[in-house]
């Protein structure tokens, strides 16, 4: 596998669930006080905001976050306008809604820092298609109805590009372990293989 | 008006035949909204605080909570009861903030003291001594009994083998991938529109106009897409009526997307159960007499169990049931509610019975199904899968191989039929573009594709001619997605529509052709008469006089474009390997009778769909609470694992074309109901070993095949 999925925020999430956790669960008497929780995690609020750039789709784009934002975050809710075709689902590097593509390879937008993007080129699903025409992968993807309810479409769509991109003769074995990090629950599965081999073909055709 | 009918179904142009979604452009190119991602200027994001007790008296603190920007934090204090949650993860407190990280760290700092009460998480806890009172009548809800016990069992000593097991099946979740919620746009005034993640357009501005304070007539509800329900979405709901709340004490719009883990444990779950039975066959495969004891565990709620011997027929049958309470949150229906579990219980006992008496599975079956359809539907979910090349058709031999491959079969039903409720509006413009709108809902299944597809039929256009509007509470009425009974409810309705517009049509076009209307046919973009094809007028050219005003036609449902009663039959072939217990699917066949079939492509994934969500369940999913800490588990899709793509079996999914009933039934239930029976039946078959407890993981099979020896 090639993601490299950058797990600094998964550290900060977790460190930030104890402290809630505890406080959350234990009996009244042993509850922390407001300075103790403080004393254990120090500065709950991240307020630092930072102007960065991004290259988003092949354009470079200024936008403010803060330096726990994931990228998924800055797509969803700081970009102007907002890349909302990257989907969040499970928020925790399991499901594969938030797939982009960052210097060639799939990464779970959700797990990436966005400063952690900076200097790299991201493309999200918007980016696949010009305009009303689809991208090779796309057009197979709706040709043979790989999409029920189209929440995990584009997350897919993400996966099975870098897939072809980087190997269009890839077959249904390598199509099913790029897919392995993706979860769809309407069971769009045995179509989207279909639709990743008829991608591949016309991909491959295109290259001749 | 001529007589509506849908016709043969070899004669249609474009339904009975695959169709590309419409909206599948959007959907792959991320441009589909669904309400996670409506942007309104000044939104809020809203995040829940769940208690994490079973039972607690909360007192919740929120003087702490100092994030900048505008914000909104109270608690929820009118759902307690006597001052108390009564089930994990209820909703105390939430917040709203200016990004949804601010709204995490809002609810970070609530501090909330929790008094625990007495709880019960396992049906143990809550049948015992010092169990709380869960329920108002008590924590066993609901009994019933059918049958008579002394006459079943009279019978059940006359036969030739007698069976007795347990069989139980886990709470499952929806695990829809877009979570629960609303945005709520509201901003003090007089109006709200609100984008809803729901199965029922029209069933959610009433309950946000009494949370808002507003006329029902004044909010609005839009359903662009939806991210999936399966059976749990409808209504306001918690997340919603909590928005509305933030967004009235805000006087901003609020976007309220459950987090995951809230969605797992506070957004409804398909009710587990216990099925105790006994039952007994002759040497002929006849299933004699069955006693069944049926425990449905649905949290706070009900459950749902359709009761035995389900689809197959018993000489005689003894059935009691009852609902067992515990503090979880209530189940909530889920595609095919109850169905599976009465499933996996007749199907498994059955298998066991023929087992016992070395009986051929698919011919034991077919003995006790008094439908032929069923013996057509699992003939060819045979023939398919490779049944008659099958050694093992029994039980299997002594010795096993490494790999052992085993087939087992299930049997599916369902209503699917609908009722008077949706109102259906075409408009045929001056310009020739033709517009059709209802206020239904596409959950994924194809709704807005066969509202164009049925209406682009009649007028004799191609698909991309007609715009479907759906998904607003502004248009037509239309029914709640649930129990498959949107398309037999709307479907006839787009018909009728689709009818009186082209016959209203045709009275306008009619002296351009000198022709009378009832002469009159549309094909193929063209007007013309039918007796003189050559008599033809362009369809553009036929609208030109229409005028402003063009012509309108609303459609009621007709009862006869529809029917109720379908079947499926199953089968999944495994391989065991038998020294490590790993079990594999590897093929999948499933037959499904759907009356007239709108969209065979979309029908297709309908069934794969139903076979996956099954497979899922078979293999991996169960809801876990820890017992002695009230604490869930995996409330998490790192620990509550989906079937996915390395799972995935070989599909053969088949529309059962002998079924030629004209009209339009729903069918999406049944795809999921005898998935698990079938692998469940197909262990055994492979190596013998007989799975009562889902999931079927790996332990499991291991302890079969070391107690086989």
């Amino acid at each position: 596998m090639k993601r490299r999925p950058i797990s600094r925020r998964g550290f900060l999430k977790g460190a930030g669930g104890v402290a809630a956790g505890g406080a959350l669960s234990a009996p009244a008497s042993s509850a922390p006080t407001p300075e103790a929780a403080k004393a254990v995690f120090p500065s709950p609020r991240v307020r630092g905001e930072v102007e960065v750039e991004l290259s988003l789709n092949g354009a470079a784009q200024k936008v403010t976050v803060e330096p726990r934002t994931t990228l998924l975050s800055a797509l969803r809710h700081r970009v102007e306008p907002a890349l909302t075709g990257t989907k969040l689902v499970c928020d925790g590097g399991s499901c594969g809604a938030c797939t982009v593509i960052i210097d060639g390879e799939p990464r779970y937008s959700c797990m990436t820092l966005a400063l952690d993007a900076v200097g790299r080129d991201v493309r999200t699903v918007e980016g696949l298609s010009e305009g009303q025409e689809l991208s090779p992968v796309q057009q197979a993807f709706w040709e043979e109805d790989a999409l029920m309810c189209g929440f995990c479409t584009p997350g897919f769509v993400m996966s099975v590009t870098a897939c072809l991109e980087e190997n269009p003769a890839a077959d249904d074995a390598e199509v099913r372990r790029a897919c392995s990090g993706n979860l769809c629950r309407c069971g769009t599965y045995p179509h989207i293989f279909r639709a990743a081999q008829k991608a591949g073909q016309r991909m491959q055709g295109e290259e001749r | 008006m001529a007589e509506i009918k849908w016709g043969k179904r070899e004669d249609h142009t474009l339904l009975n035949t695959d169709i590309l979604r419409i909206d599948g452009p959007d959907k792959v190119s991320g441009r589909a909204k669904y309400s996670h991602d409506v942007r309104l200027p000044g939104m809020l994001y809203g995040r829940v605080l769940g208690c994490p007790f079973p039972s607690a008296k909360p007192k919740v603190d929120i003087s702490g909570v100092d994030v900048e920007g505008a914000f909104v934090a109270m608690p929820i204090e009118d759902a307690l009861r006597d001052g108390a949650t009564t089930w994990l993860w209820q909703p105390i407190a939430a917040v709203a903030a200016e990004t949804p990280e601010l709204a995490e760290d809002a609810l970070r700092q609530i501090r909330v003291e929790y008094e625990e009460q007495k709880w019960a998480v396992t049906p143990d806890q809550a049948l015992g001594d010092d169990a709380p009172r869960i329920g108002r009548d008590g924590n066993v809800v609901r009994p019933s009994e059918r049958g008579d016990l002394d006459e079943t069992e009279v019978e059940m000593d006359e036969c030739d083998a007698v069976v007795e097991a347990e069989y139980t099946i886990p709470i499952q979740h929806h695990a829809c991938l877009e979570t629960h919620g609303v945005v709520v746009d509201y901003s003090g005034g007089d109006e709200a529109t609100v984008y809803a993640s729901t199965q029922f357009t029209h069933g959610v501005s009433g309950d946000a106009a009494r949370e808002l304070g507003l006329e029902r007539a004044n909010v609005v509800t839009l359903v662009e897409h939806m991210g999936g329900g399966f059976g749990a979405k409808f209504g306001l709901d918690l997340p919603g009526m909590i928005a509305c709340r933030l967004a009235k004490e805000s006087k901003r719009p609020v976007h309220l997307m459950l987090d995951r883990r809230s969605e797992f444990l506070a957004a409804g779950n398909r009710s587990g159960g216990i099925t105790k039975m006994t039952g007994g066959m002759m040497k002929d495969g006849t299933l004699r007499a069955l006693v069944s004891d049926i425990t449905r565990l649905g949290g706070v709620g009900m459950g749902a169990n359709p009761g035995q011997p389900y689809i197959y027929s018993a000489g005689t049958s003894y059935t009691t049931a009852k609902s067992v309470l515990t503090n979880t949150d209530s189940s909530r229906a889920m595609r095919a509610p109850g169905h599976p579990q009465a499933s996996f219980a007749i199907e498994s006992i059955i298998d066991e019975l023929a087992a016992e008496l070395g009986l051929d599975q698919l011919e034991v079956r077919k003995k006790n199904l008094a439908d032929e359809v069923y013996h057509r539907q699992l003939d060819r979910a045979a023939k398919e899968i490779g049944w008659h090349d099958h050694a093992n058709k029994a039980r299997p031999a002594a010795e096993l191989p490494d790999v052992a491959t085993g087939i087992g079969f299930g049997v599916a039903t369902w209503g699917g039929g609908g009722r008077k409720v949706c109102q259906v509006d075409v408009k045929i413009e001056n310009d020739g573009s033709v517009v059709a709108s209802v206020g239904s809902q596409d959950l994924g299944t194809g709704t807005r594709t066969y509202l164009a597809a049925i209406v682009a039929e009649e007028l004799g256009l191609t698909i991309d001619q007609v715009s479907a509007r759906i998904g607003d509470s502004r248009f037509g009425n239309a029914n709640a997605s649930g129990g498959s009974t949107t398309t037999p409810s709307l479907a006839p309705s787009i018909k009728v529509a689709a009818h009186k517009a082209r016959e209203a049509f045709f009275e306008r076009v009619a002296p351009l052709l000198e022709a009378q209307p009832a002469e009159l046919k549309a094909k193929d973009g063209k007007v013309f008469v039918a007796a003189e094809p050559d008599r033809s007028i362009p369809w553009a050219s036929a609208c030109a006089g229409l005028g402003e005003a063009g012509v309108e036609a609303r459609g009621e449902w007709q009862q006869d474009l529809q029917a109720r009663g379908i079947h499926g039959a199953q089968a999944a072939k495994v391989e065991v390997d038998t020294l490590t217990g790993e079990l594999r699917v590897v093929k999948f066949v499933a037959v499904h009778d759907v009356g007239l079939p709108l969209n065979r492509l979309a029908l297709r994934s309908q069934i794969n769909g139903g076979v996956i969500e099954a497979l899922s369940y078979a293999l991996f999913e169960e809801r876990i609470i820890e017992p002695w800490l009230g604490a869930p588990l995996n409330a998490s899709f790192e620990e509550y694992k989906l079937a996915g793509s390395m799972d995935m079996p070989e599909f053969v999914s088949i529309i059962d074309d002998d079924d030629d009933r004209e009209a339009v039934i729903g069918m999406a239930e049944a795809t999921i109901i005898p998935g698990q029976s079938a692998i469940a039946n197909a262990i055994f078959n492979a190596c013998g070993v007989r799975l009562r407890d889902m999931p079927f993981t790996r332990d499991k099979i291991l302890m079969g095949l070391a107690s086989r020896g």
